[in-house]
Order: C-alpha cells, then sequence, then structure tokens
C-alpha cells in the first residue's frame, strides 16, 4: 500500500515536470535569472537540471496533498476496536498479548 | 481494476491434442506489483507474421535511436539538442527557443496523428512502436538467451539459490545493465555532443550532470523494461487510459471470434468438432501464455491489451497445427465481428466522420507547419529603444533617436548585413550601417538614426529599420519602429 501511495505521488508529479520542464525552459534562458537580485553562478546545465527536481517535487508535493485528503472517513477516524480485536489482516491490529 | 482469470489448459485428463498443453506462468510467487497483487508474468516466446514485423520495427527504431547521433551534417553532429547553447541542430536546420512555435506545431501534428491511428487502428503505438514494447521486448529476448524459456525462468525463480541460478542471474542483470547504460549514453548524447561524451565515458572525466542523466536515464530503461513491463501499460502509462475515447465500432481491435472460437473445449486432432459439439478453440491456452500483459484475449478486448498480436502468432500456430484455417484470434471490428465483415467491409469504414475529422485537422495542421518553415528567414531582428535618450538634437539641426539592435544569424555561416532605415525623407542611418556576424549567433548593436530637423512633424513617427544580407542570399528582415522628436509648439518629446 505504501508503495503504491509513493507511486501515485511520484509517478504523475514526473509527467507533468517533464512537460513544465520543456515549456518553462523553452521560455526562460537560465542565462538571464536572477536569484534575490543576483545572477545565477551556475551553468545552464546545472539550472535545467536543479529545475527539473524543483518542479518535479512542487508536482509530488500537490500529489501528496491530494492523497492526503482523498482519504475516506474510515482512514482518518480513529477505530473504534482495541487494538487486540480488530480483524484479521488489519494493519494496526496487535496480537492478543502485550 | 478488472481481473482476469486464467483458464487451466493442463487440466487433468485432458485428451491428446498435438499442442503440448503447459500450464500458464505457475512458478512465480505473487510479488507485490506496484499497484496490486501481481503475478510474475513468463510470457512465451512467440513466431510468426506479426512477431517479425514487431521484430522489424524494434530494428528500425532502435537504429534511428542508437544510430543517429552518431551522423554528421556540415562537421558538426546532424542531430543534436545544444541544450547549453541553446540552439537545437536538426540536419540542415537550427532552431532557437524563438522557434518555440515549431516545436508546438510537431507536439500538435505527433498527437493528431497519434489520434488518427489509435481510431484506426488502435494500439499500432504500442504493439509496435513504444519504448515501453520495444526495450521490454529487447530485455525479454536477454531474458531468454540467458535464462532459457518461459517454463526454464519460472522454475529457475522458484528454485533455491544455488551457484548456477546466481550466475544466470548475474549474467542477465549485467547484460540488461550495459544496455540500459548504452541506453542513457545515447539518450544524454543528443543534448551533449556525442564523440565528446564517448571520450569523456573513456577517460572518466564526464561532467557531473552528465554522469547523472545517464545513469538516470539508463536506470529507468533497466527498471521499466527489465522490472516493471507490462505495469507500466497497465497502471502508468495516460495514453492506455484515454486510448478507448478515440475508439469506435469500427477500430481494428485484436479481437477473439467467439461465434467461431465457442464452445471451447480440447478435442484430438482427427476428432469432427462438430460431432462434439464443440467450436474451433481447443482452449490449449497458448494465447493467453505468450500475452505480455498475461490477460485472456478471449474475454474480449480489454484496456490491458497493448495490441501485440502475439496471441494471433500464437493461435495461429494451433489452428495450423490443428488444420483449422486461422485467424480465429485476428485483426478485426466490434461491427465486422457482429455482422460477419470481411477484409473490404473493415477497410471501407476506414473513412467515417471521426477519422475524416481527424485527418482535416492534421492536413492543416502539416501545410500550416511546411509553410511556415519554408518561410521562415533564417535572421531574426528585435529592435528595442533605448530607453535613455529618447531624443537628442545633433549637428546641423537634425534629430537622433539610438536603438538596440538584437540580430540572430540563425544560419550557418557567417553572414555581413547592412542596416538601412525607411519611412520618412532624408532619414539616415549613422551609425556603422554594416554588421559582421559569425554563424549560428546572436548579438546586439547600438544604432543611431537621424532625421534632418526640417523633416520631423513633431511627436512619435513611424520608421522601418531593415537589415539586409550582403551577399545577394535574399534574406531580408523588416521591423516597425517609432522616432521620436520633440514637438512643434516648442515643448520638447517626454
Ligand atoms: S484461442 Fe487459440 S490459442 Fe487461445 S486457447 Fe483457443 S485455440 Fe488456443
Ligand atoms: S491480448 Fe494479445 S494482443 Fe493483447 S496484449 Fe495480449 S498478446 Fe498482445
Amino acid at each position: 500500500m505504501l508503495t503504491q501511495r509513493i507511486a501515485w505521488i511520484l509517478w504523475p508529479a514526473f509527467l507533468v515536470a517533464c512537460a513544465i520542464e520543456v515549456v518553462f525552459f523553452t521560455l526562460f534562458d537560465p542565462a538571464d535569472m536572477q536569484l534575490l537580485g543576483e545572477p545565477l553562478e551556475a551553468s545552464r546545465m546545472a539550472i535545467y537540471s536543479v529545475g527539473f527536481f524543483v518542479f518535479w517535487a512542487l508536482g509530488a508535493a500537490s500529489s501528496f496533498l491530494t492523497c492526503f485528503l482523498q482519504r475516506s472517513p474510515w482512514e482518518v477516524n480513529r477505530c473504534p476496536l482495541p487494538a487486540t480485536q480488530r480483524p484479521d489482516g488489519c494493519p494496526k491490529r496487535e496480537g492478543p498479548c502485550c | 481494476m478488472r481481473g482476469v482469470t486464467r483458464p487451466n489448459p493442463g487440466a487433468p485428463g485432458a485428451p491428446v491434442i498435438p499442442i503440448k498443453a503447459v500450464p500458464a506462468a505457475t512458478g512465480g510467487d505473487a510479488e507485490q506489483g506496484l499497484f496490486e497483487v501481481r503475478r510474475k508474468i513468463y510470457p512465451r516466446s512467440v513466431t510468426g507474421w506479426f512477431a517479425t514485423w514487431r521484430w522489424a520495427l524494434v530494428w528500425f527504431t532502435q537504429i534511428l535511436f542508437y544510430g543517429l547521433p552518431w551522423a554528421a551534417w556540415n562537421d558538426r553532429q546532424a542531430v543534436l539538442f545544444d541544450l547549453g547553447a541553446r540552439k537545437f541542430y536538426i540536419f540542415g536546420l537550427v532552431f532557437w527557443p524563438q522557434d518555440f512555435i515549431y516545436l508546438t506545431l510537431l507536439l500538435v501534428i505527433a498527437a493528431i496523428s497519434l489520434f488518427l491511428f489509435t481510431a484506426v487502428a488502435g494500439r499500432l503505438w504500442c504493439g509496435y512502436a513504444c519504448p515501453q514494447t520495444v526495450y521490454t521486448e529487447i530485455f525479454l529476448w536477454i531474458e531468454r538467451v540467458i535464462e532459457g524459456d518461459h517454463n526454464a525462468r519460472a522454475k529457475l525463480d522458484a528454485s533455491p539459490l544455488t551457484g548456477r541460478k546466481f550466475g544466470l542471474k548475474a549474467a542477465k542483470h549485467g547484460a540488461w545493465a550495459a544496455l540500459a547504460f548504452w541506453t542513457g549514453f545515447t539518450f544524454v548524447g543528443y543534448f551533449t555532443p556525442i564523440k565528446m561524451l564517448g571520450g569523456e565515458v573513456l577517460s572518466f572525466s564526464l561532467g557531473p550532470w552528465e554522469t547523472f542523466w545517464i545513469f538516470f536515464y539508463g536506470f529507468a530503461t533497466y527498471g521499466n523494461a527489465g522490472w516493471m513491463r507490462e505495469q507500466v501499460c497497465k497502471y502508468m502509462c495516460p495514453y492506455a487510459r484515454f486510448q478507448g475515447a478515440m475508439f469506435d465500432g469500427d477500430t481494428l481491435i485484436i479481437a477473439y471470434d467467439q461465434h467461431r472460437g465457442d464452445p471451447r473445449g480440447s478435442r484430438g486432432k482427427k476428432a469432427d468438432p462438430k460431432a462434439l459439439g464443440l467450436g474451433d478453440c481447443v482452449d490449449c491456452g497458448i494465447c493467453v501464455q505468450v500475452c505480455p500483459t498475461g490477460i485472456d484475449i478471449r474475454d474480449g478486448l480489454q484496456y490491458e491489451c497493448i495490441g501485440c498480436a502475439a496471441c494471433i502468432d500464437g493461435c495461429d500456430q494451433v489452428m495450423e497445427k490443428m488444420g483449422y484455417s486461422k485467424g480465429l484470434i485476428r485483426y478485426s471490428t466490434e461491427h465486422a465481428l457482429r455482422e460477419n465483415l470481411g477484409l473490404v467491409g473493415i477497410v471501407s469504414r476506414f473513412v467515417r466522420p471521426r477519422t475524416l475529422a481527424y485527418t482535416a485537422i492534421l492536413a492543416t495542421v502539416v501545410v500550416a507547419a511546411a509553410t511556415a518553415l519554408l518561410m521562415r528567414v533564417p535572421l531574426k531582428v528585435d529592435v528595442i529603444r533605448d530607453r535613455g535618450a529618447m531624443v537628442r538634437e545633433v549637428e546641423d539641426g537634425e534629430l537622433e533617436n539610438v536603438y538596440r539592435l538584437q540580430v540572430m544569424n540563425a544560419t550557418e555561416s557567417a553572414h555581413r548585413y547592412r542596416i538601412t532605415v525607411e519611412g520618412l525623407p532624408g532619414i539616415r542611418v549613422a551609425s556603422e550601417p554594416v554588421i559582421d556576424m559569425a554563424a549560428a549567433s546572436t548579438r546586439a548593436f547600438p544604432v543611431r538614426i537621424r532625421l534632418p530637423g526640417a523633416q520631423s512633424s513633431g511627436g512619435s513617427q513611424k520608421i522601418f529599420i531593415g537589415v539586409t544580407a550582403e551577399d545577394g542570399s535574399g534574406i531580408q528582415v523588416r521591423e516597425k519602429a517609432v522616432f521620436l522628436s520633440p514637438r512643434k509648439d516648442g515643448n520638447r518629446a517626454p
């Protein structure tokens, strides 16, 4: 389940980052960019690469929120059953002992 | 997500049929796949007409992909997307970020072509040309050469780790990794001159970002083609999800002919199916075993089907051995299956409002793009007014405006250009009118333009600044600009 969630978060963000990367850096030249009023010192290659990961991270943050907010009430609410009495297969179930 | 149950072709007591019934992929433990519990698929290899086509396309696309960066043109790499210099070289053409529109048009053309192909012939792209299919095919071939056929592989995976198993696995992953590295290297070679890149690899002096992207792309290839395989198509590919929107009853699909095949059942080669009350399907399960996505096409069209036609080849071989006519599984359309249409019926329905609409849009965009490309002038000029001094009175009562000319020579040879100005009587270029520019370069030139004071009507007036190549090549650009003069009532221009 965790792997699936991670994939749901990272994969759509990756696709979107690829698209934004192309559009953004076609329109803006890293050599003309400034960071807090200072020209960026890095090479274009480095800025393209870092930019890609920034876009990816932003997309992932958005996907993360989507995943986080779309959980059903059953996933959000606390289980009314004590941990030992939860049904088989429940990930939060604990054995009867200790 | 639709679960597909596999038939059990190896059911005990099945009468002898000429095809050896092999239980479909039994060995592997269900592994936790990306999105749901996934049973590892060991596709049985298949030969036949469509397999040959698939391999032909593997060769074609990969010779193109691996070979193109090595091709030369005018002493440079023929196809190079030089991101560092922000110039794209494609054979004789040089594109700049300003040529964004062509990239957009290209993408639009690609998208509409995909729509058109999908509406007519279904998932041709997926089955034959998609890199995911192509690399999976190649990786599977390596796996087969090293580990053996699908049964041997399933057995090997189920067996405990021995020296032999370790050796085979190491050899396979080594071969995969080598191919993946070469793929990553080629990919980066489209963005950094590949010969230089090769030299850097050999001398271990690769730049950090190049190293990173080679391994990133290589790792993606290794993971997608070696491990994820059909899961990419099933769960990750957006096209697989929306291709259904382009489908209609006349789209070519890979289909099992239920009328002919059912009821299914095994029988001897000599037996008369009619007498047994059976259709043509001998229920051998070959179509399921060869399927790279692990579905049973006999359950009908499913979004998991990538249209690779492996099941057609597989079933045709069975039909041949049984002495039945081929094509129990074949390319057909929903319409044709329902109404028993032949090839002519299918092909005549390729022309229908949906395909005509796609074709019309595609043709329009292609013509527009081709025209734009043909009329493209390999010289770009931007006129920017000097913001410091608007207008200046100089000697002899002349008025002077200063501009900055951003000139881009988009050809691959050096050029000498002449700057001219027109639009007002007596207007002239007072700075050096002849400029020299290196091949494929951009430069800014200050240009001083003067107008005799008597000719000025005051305020702002339209003028044209021209830049013309001096070599008679006809390369020429005319840009509009504004000439400011002081107002005639004595007030200075702002
Ligand atoms: S459709 Fe063809 S390959 Fe599939 S089980 Fe029937 S006879 Fe075998
Ligand atoms: S059902 Fe047939 S065409 Fe579709 S993916 Fe499986 S083998 Fe390929």
